[in-house]
């Protein structure tokens, strides 16, 4: 057995739920930041927004890096859970928990990472380096 | 042997993360970063036999989490806090990683009200 932890980040937006969460499942609006990083280009978005519908969003960043899952949940506005993995750096698929709550003018985001394998052996190792290194960059 | 340095840490960082799954190793550990405690000590507050809490305390001492030492009929624990900050750290790549892709959001909505005002106001 491998140890899986949980991640959860809570962010709040201007804008109204419904926009919020249509940025999850439009490719066009997906494809702005979805899996983007200052350093890559996005190359595909393709995303089925329905429950057992799948996606899978490229990035360019030096290799192709394919992003893929499917959806398990879509309760416009409010609910968003979809499996998430990257076959290149790791066989096993996490869960992502979309949550949003109207707030205001805006709404509540709180994304739950679910899954997440805390033990990333020699094969998966050098790809999050690189993804890390990356976000680093992109993100510091 | 810096690349082996790493594969080192993230195989103990699976033990860290499997010992702290558990609630009860997860107390045990908050009492032990006040002070040393004995096994006995470390069973007391869950009402659990010796043999229950030796079990966990092995299991923290694999983790690395936990050293002992034999005083007397005694076994007396302490918390080694290494291992946790490397826990921490990997979970907060994780959290930035997600924190980054929200704000990267952020933007490209703010940039598409943006593009409504000036087209508005032309």
């Amino acid at each position: 057995m491998s140890g899986k932890v949980t991640v959860r980040v809570t962010h709040r937006f201007a804008a109204r739920p419904e926009r919020v969460f249509d940025a999850w499942l439009d490719p066009k609006t997906a494809a702005k930041w979805l899996f983007a990083t200052a350093t890559g280009t996005i190359t595909r978005c393709e995303i089925d927004p329905r429950v057992g519908g799948k996606f899978s969003i490229v990035r360019l960043e030096g290799i192709d890096i394919e992003h893929v899952g499917e959806y398990l949940e879509i309760d416009r506005p409010r609910r968003l859970v979809f499996t998430f993995g990257v076959p290149k750096f790791s066989p096993e698929m996490t869960r992502v928990i979309v949550e949003i709550v109207a707030s205001g003018e805006g709404c509540e985001l709180t994304l739950t990472n679910e899954g997440v394998p805390a033990d990333y052996g020699e094969r998966n190792r050098e790809g999050w380096t690189m993804i890390l290194g990356n976000l680093e960059k992109s993100i510091a | 042997m810096l690349n082996h340095m790493v594969q080192r840490s993230q195989k103990s960082l699976d033990g860290v993360f499997r010992a702290l799954s558990d609630s009860t190793r997860r107390a045990m550990l908050r009492r032990l970063s006040t002070r040393e405690r004995t096994i006995g000590e470390l069973a007391e507050p869950f009402r659990m036999s010796f043999a229950a809490a030796s079990k966990h305390v092995r299991v923290l001492e694999r983790a690395g989490l936990l050293r002992r030492r034999v005083e007397g009929r005694s076994h007396v624990c302490r918390i080694v806090p290494g291992p946790l900050a490397a826990a921490n750290v990997w979970l907060a790549y994780y959290e930035k990683f997600w924190r980054g892709q929200l704000h990267a959001l952020e933007a490209v909505l703010e940039s598409e009200d943006e593009d409504r005002r000036r087209k508005g106001v032309r």
